[in-house]
């Protein structure tokens, strides 16, 4: 059974999700996970070329301690829109919508997501919000920062605020949706035989991800919706010159956004667990212990919001107990990085693009979670809040973390998704250069956050050689993100034929063709083996694939 | 290959089984916890009000009672009533869908209708009064009433006027938020149990500032006016459900084997009436002891 | 512990509590790299020596191993509770609030620190303190938040409107170190910061006593107008600026909000410092704060000199004449109708009644 499925099919084209249709309508009609999660990556491609753009001025702008290139106005509309679009539209929607979307179904072996309506209703909602954030932004932009601090946000502000607070609050529900969808799909389209602790951890860690949407996301949308009132109605809980107060904001802000760090981070660490585990083609190291950490990530990860409030007059014993629960969060994520590193020792490690990405992330998201700790030592961060060692923190663990993760999970299920292979010489490349690129970009944001320098400000001139360093680095950055852009497309051109399982790997993905068809599987699978099986159980034809390989590379 | 097909063909005979589905079972269990996940999120969206509405209650209780007293717990404890009756016929819909019972499906969901739209009826009229009033927190949005008419209000001090006395009719001319009562801040005063914050948020140089006091209970308004006004949106899109429902069990669609439709639409409906169940103690009865005996 | 190293890795230390933090800055550091090393040695080890022999050959049945999990969740617990009790301590050291110390009152604005001492000195964006002294600052703010924050102190607190921050820190090294707002407030945010300045004991009384360094008038008028009061935060030019340009404007005629022109002469400008709502220019808002009894007279002659050097006009020539003309002023005030100023914000006001809005910006409540 087996062999007829992964078996090279020759004759015509096979019918598959991308060549059973051609018209707009089958694709704005469609209920396929498959094609929405190839509407949702244009989409979030877009957003992250728009966000790249924003960074790319702000980078130029602090080339220089004066505001030369752009005025200060302007300057401040940019950072909080680069923080707007970078995350609202696309880190939150990044791996989920994308990844998750098309492979979390393919990869439990259901023919689709359990309701595929609200799948297409969850796309729909995005693409409205962004629209609407769009035009909000296109009409003169926000300038409160991307965390609508009151009383700025809600009195003093002379943007548009209320528009792009609505623009959030319509994207919060097809976050949710998606959320709501995957908690149901994992829950009843699992194949016969895929237990729970046969799942992915990739698909653990969208479960994890998955509770966060649809515990945290309503808060901030309801939140976002009494800022935009207060801004119309010009009264409101947020007014402290009537009694209201600012920073009840701050509570149900962060109490949404500090979890939605995680929804930044769990899905990335996801894909690294398929990444390590897959390329070292062995059985990943303390399964459950990877598994629970990241619902420990999750609940844990709503207790600890009052750490970004360490300097706002909060009492010194709520600081206190959430710079301990602070800490209490980060041995989930240390429990992760030492199983990952254990899963590498005596594999049988092949170094492709994805791999590459793979090891770069524990790189880069040891740095991000290690200073994690600095910020949650409450002595110390009231030195370092609001200063640019946070902006280095947050960008190791989103950037470091989950944009990384996102470039390597696309690598890695580009030949599924596509039936392509990209060029593997340029996809070293540009993994390299974005790793060497990132570091110089924000290495140097620690030293000057630690020597005082505040966020979302120019700044005195004895700051300047290490912001030269850093804008540097963003430009090697920037040429390690545009290229896969470029081969990636180049690959759909001209790419050679993948095959359905390239890298002869056990999950179900890879046991169905490339690309996949409509409903996923021509057969109902059943799962006998375990996850990540390389031995005997797995019954993949590693013999063949060999002697293919043997074939081809001569 | 063959037997799945086989299988497929078999199944996609009953009625509403979508494709991704394998069986009607696991279609039921999908949408039911997919049901459930949807309260669980419509919980915390109004539990970030509730929160709110503790954290200011807490902080100015006498500016909530006295906001609270004047709602009309008539109003407020009728349409109680009329959710509680409807979650009932919506319970009974429920039953008549599982028995195959067209009639007193179309009949059932007819009557909740009618409560759903009996209770938006009332919440209107209870809008209108706060309108005439100048209880709406947002300026411009009240009654306007000239000027010139009865002004005399303004020589007493605020704790004297009498909250039992027919309403009078401030000049409003701009439609501005109108309070004037703080007999309810003078009495805590004198007994002794109005909290820190109000010892600095109702006073001005030690004496009861009308005006801050107004402030506080336009803060109770407005939280008054968002979360009633959030439910009442919820209830509307509750009787669209309901009219879409209709429309199918007219057809007679529902029965036995098929009417997750009309069981999820049931626990959206309650789900609504509890929040109702919360926001009618919290907004109309929390603190009537301070002003009718205790 | 300043280097003048090319790229400088620390802040100055210079208050009392400053070496805690570094100590604790560097036990983390030393933390991060003894848990960095091992890592990326072991993933470099491993994927050099396990790098595969055969292709899709598979690695070794290994699924996990109860002991090390036990201990990589114990270990990191422990130390990460180290961490805690370190930063809870330095915290605690940090925000108990001492009994005798100074007290300084601060005062947030878009985009100004407001500062006032006990002894009814007032500064703006400055901040002058005695080494080796406590001192508290009491803090909030009229508008948005902000947050004082001196690197070189280790130490920020926010601003918060409708309540009180306390800050407090003992300087125990003389210079003059960076005062930042580090939370975001609007427009000119970055422009929102200054310095503090450390001195002896006998230089802070000196300072107290209101003496000058021997600078030219011009530049004094300079530092006061781009640092002391702050001037430039709104008037340095610009299409964004709230306040007017200056460059060039001494000797012309400007209209006036509500009608009528002045000439910006001399006493033009000393009244716009003192009552800075009587005479408003056309396209603005009348937000200046006056800055009466925050300006000695000898302030305000170098002021009108600097801003006169901005016309390119040198030498001071009316020195003496604002006390005779100020009678003449108030006649002029009468004719450009300074009712028409209410004390409102654009964006904002509709919604209240006067006198429910303190914060409202105007020259009627400053």
């Amino acid at each position: 059974m087996q062999d007829a499925i992964t078996a090279e099919y020759s004759g015509p084209p096979k019918l598959n999700y991308l060549n059973n249709g051609f018209t707009l309508k089958s694709w704005l009609l469609t209920k396929d996970h498959k094609r929405i999660a190839i509407m949702y990556l244009i989409t979030v491609s877009l957003f992250f070329m728009a966000g790249g753009l924003y960074a790319s001025a702000i980078r130029l702008e602090l080339l220089t301690p004066a505001s030369d290139l752009l005025q200060t106005g302007t300057y401040n509309k940019v950072f909080t829109q680069h923080g707007i679009l970078m995350i609202f539209f696309f880190l939150i929607p990044s791996i989920p919508a994308v990844l998750g979307n098309f492979i979390l179904p393919i990869m439990i072996g259901a023919k689709d997501l359990a309701l595929p309506r609200i799948n297409l209703l969850s796309l729909y909602i995005y693409w409205v919000g962004g629209a609407f954030t769009v035009w909000a932004l296109l009409q003169g932009g926000v300038d409160t920062g991307w965390t609508f601090y009151t009383p700025y946000s809600t009195t003093f502000s002379n943007t548009y605020v209320m528009a792009v607070g609505l623009g959030i609050f319509i994207n919060g529900f097809s976050s949710i949706l998606t959320g709501l969808n995957f908690i149901v799909t994992v829950h009843t389209m699992r194949a016969p035989g895929m237990t729970w602790f046969r799942l992915p951890l990739f698909v653990w860690a969208q479960y994890a991800t998955s509770l966060v949407m649809i515990l945290g996301t309503p808060v901030i949308a309801i939140t976002v919706l009494l800022l935009a009132i207060e801004r119309f109605a010009r009264v409101g809980i947020f007014d402290p010159t009537i009694g209201g107060d600012p920073i009840l904001f701050q509570h149900m802000f962060w109490f949404y956004s500090h979890p939605a760090v995680y929804i930044m981070i769990l899905p990335g660490m996801g894909v690294i667990s398929e990444l390590i585990s897959n390329f070292s083609r062995k059985k990943i190291f303390g399964y459950e212990f990877i598994a629970f950490s990241s619902i420990a990530i999750a609940v844990f990860g709503f207790l600890v919001w009052g750490h970004h409030m360490f300097v706002s007059g909060q009492s010194v014993y709520a600081g206190l107990v959430f710079s301990f629960l602070t800490m209490v969060v980060a041995v989930p994520s240390a429990i992760k990085m030492f199983n990952w590193t254990a899963t590498m020792y005596k594999g049988s490690i092949s170094y492709d693009t994805p791999m590459l990405y793979g090891i770069g992330f524990m790189g880069l998201f040891l740095i991000g979670g290690l200073t994690g700790l600095f910020l949650g030592a409450i002595g110390l961060t009231v030195h370092l809040t609001d200063t640019y060692f946070v902006v280095a923190h947050f960008h190791y663990v989103m950037v470091g973390g989950q944009v990384i993760a996102y470039l390597g999970g696309i690598h890695y299920w580009w030949p599924k998704m596509t039936g392509k292979m990209y060029s593997e010489f340029w996809g070293k490349i540009s993994a390299m250069l974005v790793f060497v690129g990132f570091n110089l970009t924000f290495f140097p944001q620690f030293i000057l956050g630690y020597m005082g320098m505040p966020r979302r400000y120019s700044y005195p001139p004895e700051f300047q050689v290490l912001n030269i360093f850093s804008t540097a680095g963003a430009s090697v950055l920037g040429v390690g993100l545009i290229l896969p852009l470029i081969y990636l497309t180049q690959s759909l051109i001209s790419g050679k034929a993948a095959g359905d399982n390239p890298w002869m790997l056990p999950g179900l993905e890879w046991r169905t063709s490339s690309p996949p068809p409509t409903e996923n599987f021509d057969v109902m699978p059943v799962v006998t083996w375990e996850a990540y099986e390389f031995g005997e159980e797995s019954g993949l034809d590693l013999e063949g694939a060999r002697a293919n390989e043997s074939v081809r590379t001569v | 290959m063959s037997s799945h097909s086989e299988t497929g063909k078999f199944h996609y005979h009953e009625p509403g089984l979508q494709h991704q589905f394998e069986d009607m079972g696991q279609q039921e269990e999908s949408v039911s916890i997919g049901m459930w996940m949807f309260l669980v999120q419509e919980i915390m969206f109004f539990g970030g009000l509730f929160t709110a509405y503790l954290v200011f209650r807490s902080k100015y209780p006498m500016a909530f009672a006295a906001g609270s007293n004047h709602l009309d717990a008539f109003w407020g404890g009728l349409n109680t009533l009329v959710l509680i009756v409807s979650s009932l016929t919506m319970a009974l819909t429920v039953y008549y869908a599982q028995k195959s019972n067209r009639n007193m499906q179309v009949i059932m969901i007819l009557l909740t209708m009618a409560f759903g739209a009996t209770f938006l009826g009332v919440k209107t009229i209870e809008y209108r009064d706060k309108f005439n009033h100048g209880l709406v927190p947002v300026q411009g949005w009240n009654k306007r009433i000239k000027a010139e008419t009865n002004a005399e209000h303004e020589t007493k001090p605020c704790w004297e006027v009498d909250h039992n006395a027919p309403a009078i009719e401030h000049p409003n001319p701009r439609g501005e938020f109108q309070w004037t009562d703080c007999s309810l801040v003078k009495k805590a005063q004198d007994e002794g149990y109005l909290t820190n914050a109000e010892k600095i948020g109702y006073f001005s140089n030690g004496e009861i500032d009308a005006n801050k006091f107004r402030d506080k209970v336009r803060i109770f308004y407005y939280l008054y006016f968002v979360m009633t006004g959030l439910h009442a949106l919820h209830m509307i899109v509750g009787l669209a459900l309901m009219t879409w429902l209709l429309i199918v069990a007219w057809r007679g669609s529902f029965s036995e084997d098929y009417y997750m439709p009309v069981e999820m639409s049931g626990l959206y409906w309650h789900f609504v009436d509890i929040v109702w169940i919360f926001l009618f103690p919290l907004l109309y009865l929390l603190g009537r002891h301070f002003m009718h005996g205790g | 512990m300043q280097t003048n190293s090319w790229v400088p890795l620390f802040p100055e230390q210079a208050s009392t509590f400053a070496w805690q933090v570094d100590l604790l800055y560097l036990y983390l550091i030393v933390i991060s790299v003894a848990f960095t090393i091992p890592i990326v040695v072991a993933v470099f080890l491993f994927a050099l020596k396990y790098r595969e022999k055969e292709k899709f050959a598979s690695g070794a049945e290994i699924h996990g191993s109860m002991v090390l999990e036990a201990g990589w969740s114990f270990l990191p617990f422990v130390i990460s509770m180290t961490i805690f009790l370190g930063g809870a301590v330095v915290y605690y050291n940090q925000y108990k609030m001492p009994e005798d110390a100074m007290q300084v009152y601060v005062v947030g604005k878009q985009w100004m620190w407001k500062i006032q001492h006990e002894t009814g000195q007032r500064e703006i964006n400055e901040l002058h303190i005695p080494v080796n002294r406590k001192v508290k600052l009491t803090m909030t703010t009229e508008d948005a938040l902000h947050d004082f924050s001196i690197p070189a102190f280790r130490t920020k607190a926010d601003v918060v409107p409708g309540r009180y921050t306390y800050l407090w820190f003992e300087a125990n090294k003389p210079g003059k170190y960076h005062l930042f707002c580090a939370e975001y407030c609007g427009l000119n945010h970055s422009g929102m910061g200054g310095y503090v300045y450390v001195m002896e004991q006998s230089d802070f009384d000196n300072w107290l006593e209101g003496n000058v360094s021997g600078q030219t008038p011009v530049e004094q008028g300079r530092d006061l107008f781009e640092n002391k009061l702050g001037c430039a935060s709104c008037h340095a030019g610009g299409p964004q600026q709230r306040g007017a340009k200056l460059e060039g404007i001494y000797g012309k005629d400007v209209h006036l909000v509500g009608g009528g022109t002045v000439t910006a002469n001399d006493e033009y400008i000393r009244n716009s410092i003192l009552n800075p709502g009587s005479q408003v220019v056309e396209g603005f808002q009348p937000i200046m704060p006056t800055f009466k009894g925050q300006v000695t007279e000898e302030q305000l002659v170098s002021l009108v000199a600097y801003i006169k050097s901005l016309s390119g006009i040198t030498g001071s020539t009316s020195t003496s004449q604002p006390a005779s003309n100020s009678a003449a002023n108030s006649g002029s005030n009468a004719r450009t109708n300074s009712n028409t100023m209410t004390p409102r914000r654009a964006d904002r006001g509709q919604g209240n009644t006067p006198g429910s809005n303190p914060n409202a910006p105007g020259p009627a409540n400053r």
